[in-house]
């Protein structure tokens, strides 16, 4: 695995612009904010659309069941099924379920929590929160991607153990 | 500085252009890590936390009186059965709006000047949030079985009456506790990985390293973030509508003079939009010089806040003339006799200021000079909050104490133990939110780093 951190975040998206077209292999960027004009498509609304029918399904089931079958009462002379009144609660529960969904869902997706990385063990990723700008590059051919990395004004280049 | 002058402030700059993604990195991880001069904890911190621990002890000790001695202490009655409790409830959950409308409502309208303000105003909810969910527990004659409000099988074949608002209530609570404090850790999330990154103490790095769970800024942990925190804001956004039109229909669902109206589930809206802003000025106004945010919070935001401010206010103005057309315009004479009482009888002074702090006092805003200076805005947002407090006592009191029949009129008069409990909820919310403004970052530093761009 070869971290490499870059000056700028130009200099960083050239560089894995470079190695993205060239070369097989994996690479991750690593910053403090979006990269600009990043694709940002996610199935985690998809999810979070399941989580929130769910939360509206299974609260207004819920309603039905009580106020039908499990324990029906005569309430100012209402239908048992009285389902306008159910309305709110079920908005209420699928807002609840979509929002779990999305936290859920996206921890899962980006697979957190994750208190260790190797990744941590580069230099180059102690404090990349607070504005660097990193690449991370798994492959074969470690010396053409150190040679792209060298011609993009890496600072520093540190291979490290997967 | 023309910013501050006022001249031109709808122009001036939401950052100043002296400020870098680094400087404010810089800034914003030295307060909150308590490093160097930015970052020492200042005495007015110290006095304020002594202060709201002080309003605390106070409300644990009503508290554990409460529980001890029952609801007998309370000055409620037939046929005020609803006094404090109730009243405080919806007064602070309205407050708790203001993050919620300004961090979800105003990202879905891609308002850029609401990113400077959006942790702090969320945090404010959080606080706020917590206080309004103590009391529908507290005025439970059986506290200790609030769980029973839980939709779960049981032994006793028993369910919630799904037909009522007060249980669309209990979800509505439930929801929005759970899902503010989501939306609030999920947008806090990058910036305590910048903590951690940042934080030089042991204690600090492990604990902000736990609280951000290994968030490194991958572009995969990027590139999902966006649209999620995108989609979670536009659920925030009708949820709160949602929350605070149930509270309006807590009241409307009941026959009583005064409550039984169709207008009340966007009258409450309107309140808790009201006091939503209030609150949010009355926090930003003292922290800017405080926690030196004046680079970020700049006038140009205290105007747009007046000005929301002012807006909410003229729509709860809407509100109040529609209770009296429709009071007199309606067939239901209790309704009139009521709204009488509530004119000219023993809570008329809380009428009549609530009509003076809610709307005559807010119209100062019209000008932009009142809006610009920040002792008069602070003085005016402290009067709202005051005046959300008054309209809550005197819809809940003045309707109970003159319901249809004169034979079931009375009065209501807190005791010492309600009012112990009203500032134990002030306590409770002052020492939770001077808490936050120390521990976490106060301004959203990755969103913010974003807006800034590519600033050398």
């Amino acid at each position: 695995m070869i971290v490499a951190a870059f000056a700028t975040e130009s200099a960083l998206h050239e560089a894995v612009a470079e190695l993205r077209r060239d070369r097989a292999c994996r690479v991750e960027t690593y910053g403090a904010a979006p990269p600009p004009g990043m694709v940002t498509s996610s199935i985690v609304p998809l999810l979070m659309l399941g989580g929130g029918m769910v939360g509206a399904m299974g609260g207004f089931g819920m309603q039905v069941y009580a106020t039908t079958l499990a324990y029906p009462q005569n309430i100012g002379g209402r239908p048992d099924l009285s389902w306008p009144s159910y309305i709110p609660a079920s908005f209420e529960l699928a807002v609840m379920g979509a929002i779990l969904a999305g936290i859920i869902g996206y921890f899962m997706t980006v697979r957190l929590p994750r208190l260790y990385d190797p990744v941590d063990e580069a230099e180059s990723m102690q404090g990349v929160m607070t504005g660097g700008h990193v690449a991370v590059v798994q492959g074969t051919d470690n010396a053409a991607v150190l040679d792209t990395l060298a011609r993009h004004g890496a600072l520093r280049i540190e291979e490290i153990e997967p | 500085m023309t910013a501050e002058t006022g001249a031109k402030v709808e122009d001036g700059p939401l950052i100043f252009p002296t400020e870098t993604p680094h400087s404010l990195t810089e800034h914003i991880c030295a307060t909150t890590l308590h490093e160097g001069e930015d970052g020492w904890t200042p005495l007015w911190w110290w006095l304020g936390l002594g202060f709201a621990l002080s309003l605390l002890g106070m409300g644990v000790i009503s508290v554990a009186w409460l529980f001890y001695a029952g609801l007998g202490i309370w000055g409620i009655d037939w046929p005020v059965a609803w006094g404090f409790d109730i009243l405080n409830y919806v007064w602070w959950i309205a407050i708790a709006s203001g993050g919620t409308f300004i961090s979800a409502l105003f990202f879905v309208l891609r308002a850029p000047w609401r990113t400077s303000l959006n942790r702090l105003a969320e945090s404010l909810t959080l606080c706020a949030a917590l206080c309004a969910a103590i009391f529908p527990i507290l005025h439970l004659g059986r506290p200790r079985f609030f769980y029973w409000l839980f939709p779960y099988p049981n032994t006793m074949g028993l369910w919630a009456q799904f037909r009522s608002p007060l249980v669309w209530d209990f979800f509505a609570i439930l929801a929005y506790v759970l899902c503010s404090i989501v939306f609030w850790y999920f947008g806090v999330l990058p910036d305590l990985a910048i903590l951690r990154d940042r934080a030089q103490r042991r204690w600090q790095q492990v604990f902000y390293g736990v609280l951000a769970l290994g968030f490194r800024g991958s572009g995969r942990q990027w590139r999902h973030y966006q649209p999620v925190y995108g989609v979670m804001a536009a659920l925030m956004a009708p949820l709160v509508v949602s929350v605070h039109s149930i509270v309006g229909m807590d009241f409307a669902g009941g026959a009583t003079p005064g409550w039984h109206s169709t207008q009340f589930p966007p009258f409450f809206v309107f309140g808790a939009a009201l006091s939503g802003f209030a609150i949010v000025l009355l926090a930003v106004i003292p922290l800017r010089p405080a926690m030196g945010l004046q680079p970020y919070i700049t006038p140009r935001h205290i105007n747009i806040l007046g000005c929301l401010l002012l807006t909410s206010s003229l729509c709860v103005a809407y509100a109040y003339v529609m209770d009296v057309f429709s009071t007199y315009y309606g067939p239901d004479p209790a309704d009139r006799v009521m709204f009488a009482f509530r004119l000219h009888g023993l809570y008329a002074p809380i009428y009549w200021g609530t009509i003076m702090l809610n709307i005559v006092f807010p119209q100062l805003l019209w000008w932009r000079a009142i809006r610009l200076k920040q002792p008069v805005v602070w003085l005016i947002c402290l009067g709202v909050l005051i005046g959300m407090w008054l309209e809550r006592f005197q819809i809940i009191v003045t309707s109970l104490a003159r319901t249809q029949l004169p034979s079931a009129w009375g009065q209501y008069t807190p005791t010492v133990w309600e009012w112990s409990l009203l500032c134990g909820s002030i306590g409770l919310f002052l020492t939770t939110f001077l808490l936050l403004l120390r521990f976490m970052p106060m301004l959203a530093i990755a969103e913010m780093r974003s807006m800034l761009g590519n600033r050398p």
